[in-house]
């Protein structure tokens, strides 16, 4: 069953067209990498999707409706969540409470249930040092604190946005646990992502997009023979 | 326990203090409150990021709504603050919507014009406001017993304390502090961003408004050019940025250390007292970054 919809989406910022008549159908359950080079438009097409940026034309459809015009904060409330490409931690708030933000917002808990929530979410994801300020953080922790506020939300959809970036080997296999007990979880995921071989492990589709546009489709061992992913990534020869 | 127990001292002290305390003193410490009181709602503002400046424009319309409401309307005196505050907050919360979309400078200036736009209409509707002459009120309240409008006043800050401190302990903080730090992040967590700014334009619209309604009471008597002075947004940004801005004691302090400061200096050199004034303002805003309380605070903690 489908679930999250995306037709005919196009996106420009003036002349620039970021995101070019997209169709992307995401299937309940699955995980679906989105991979092309830098200024693809994967980011665009995820703040269209989270509601953070208008769309130019075309139309969003979640579970059946249509949410082309529904404004983010009610969109992460239905159930779509994403995390940030470049961290965005509250400054002012610890671990937690960054995490309590979403709980008490999204879900329209207490705060005592917030902070409930959000303790759970943490030890899931094994961050420890709830009640650190971000500036004492490591970039993992910070990126498990990104999926963490995400997760709060209980989202059915989860868009990761280069949640590996900047990762050692061994916190990218962590990660990737992490990625894989969400699904587990039920949570339909979007990730969008630059380092192959976690696409190969994690992924049950790719789409590939270049300029704005979907140029391949399929599963992952498939898209990487295609020629104009090839050419896509390491340029045409003349 | 130590805390509690100093700020049912504290109150103690402040109900008590006309038993004691000679008029002048009285006269003094209901004006830091009503102050005070203009710096706190200024600070809540700011908790959100948006930088106000038109506290004073607030203060004024409610000012002029309470004596229009008892010249004019023949409402009692009491309850023109009522009044006072609900006009101010309605004025909010329909200029709110439009100036609510602008940001930082944007919003800054876009207030403090509303502010002359406000003294320029109390000027020229003068059959309502008594033009550029201004009106005086002819019944004061409580026949302007200075101790009955001091404790008046004391009920005043202490709800304005209490509704600090709300900003502060519930889900409210979390929304502003989150549109404060990123409004991506808030958004994205689920925060009507604009729902909690209006409420919160409102509320400190409204308690700006009555500290108007009450200071025209006691004065009894308002006029374009003074009712909607500077100072009732100067001051109480200094007294704020003083004493520390994010919290409920840092405008408390700020209010107390400046109020009682500029009285001091007002004896000791009647003429040049501003001057001094105004280097103790950049002084600490320029070697307490985070404000008197905001520093100590920061010393408790790192011991």
């Amino acid at each position: 069953m489908k679930i999250l919809r995306l037709e005919n989406l196009t996106k420009n910022f003036g002349g620039l067209i970021a995101v070019n008549n997209v169709n992307i159908e995401l299937q309940e359950g699955e995980i679906l990498g989105i991979i092309g080079p830098n200024g693809a438009g994967k980011t665009t097409l995820t703040n269209l999707v989270a509601g953070t940026l208008e769309v130019s034309s075309g139309k969003i459809f979640f579970q059946d409706s249509d949410i082309t015009n529904l404004p983010a904060h009610l969109r992460v409330r239905i159930g779509i969540s994403r995390t940030f490409q470049t961290v965005r931690p509250l400054k002012d708030f610890t671990a937690l409470e960054n995490v309590v933000v979403g709980a008490l917002f999204a879900k329209g808990e207490s705060l005592s249930q917030a902070r409930e929530s959000a303790y759970k979410v943490c030890r899931f994801l094994k961050l420890e040092r709830v009640d650190s300020y971000p500036d004492k953080l490591t970039v993992f922790e910070l990126k498990k604190l990104e999926i963490a506020r995400a997760i709060v939300c209980n989202p059915k959809v989860l868009f990761l946005d280069e949640v590996m970036a900047g990762l050692n080997f061994e916190e990218m296999k962590q990660m990737i646990q992490i990625v894989k007990s969400l699904k587990d979880e039920g949570m339909t995921i979007c990730v969008i992502e630059h380092v192959m071989s976690v696409i190969s492990e994690l992924t049950d589709r790719v789409v590939v997009l270049d300029r704005g546009e979907v140029i391949a489709e399929g599963p992952y061992l498939e898209v990487s023979k295609n020629k104009r992913v090839i050419a896509a990534y390491l340029g045409e020869e003349d | 326990m130590r805390k509690l127990s100093f700020i049912i001292g504290a109150v103690i002290f402040a109900v008590f203090l006309p038993t004691f305390a000679d008029m002048y003193l009285i006269h003094v410490a209901s004006s830091i409150m009503i102050f005070m009181c203009l710096a706190l709602s200024w600070d809540m503002m700011l908790r959100t990021g948006q930088l106000s400046f038109g506290t004073a424009g607030f203060f004024g319309l409610g000012a002029y709504a309470a004596i229009i409401a008892v010249d004019d309307f023949s409402v009692s005196p009491v309850m023109s603050i009522f009044i006072g505050a609900i006009f101010a907050a309605l004025i909010a919360l329909g200029l709110g919507v439009a100036v609510l979309r602008l940001r930082e400078m944007y919003f800054a200036i876009t207030t403090l014009a509303l502010t002359s736009v406000f003294m320029v209409l109390a000027r020229n509707l003068s059959n309502l406001t008594g033009g550029a002459a201004g009106k005086i009120l002819f019944h004061a309240i409580f026949d302007g017993d200075p101790k009955k409008i001091y404790w008046l006043i004391l009920s005043f800050a202490i709800v304005v304390i209490a509704l600090s401190e709300v900003f502060e302990r519930t889900r409210i903080k979390y929304a502003i502090s989150s549109i404060r730090n990123d409004e991506l992040v808030a958004k994205s967590c689920g925060i009507n961003i604009f729902k909690y700014l209006l409420f919160v334009f409102i509320i400190t619209s409204a308690i700006q408004g009555a500290a108007g309604a009450i200071y025209a009471q006691q004065y009894a008597f308002v006029e374009p050019e003074s009712t909607f002075s500077s100072n009732f947004l100067l001051l109480p940004v200094a007294m704020a940025l003083v004493g520390g801005i994010y919290s409920t004691p840092g405008p408390i302090v700020g209010a107390i250390v400046l109020g009682f400061a500029s009285e001091y200096l007002k004896l000791l050199m009647p003429y040049g007292h501003l001057i001094i004034y105004g280097i103790i303002i950049i002084l600490t805003i320029i070697f307490l970054r985070k404000g008197v309380y905001g520093t100590i605070l920061d010393k408790v903690r790192s011991k």
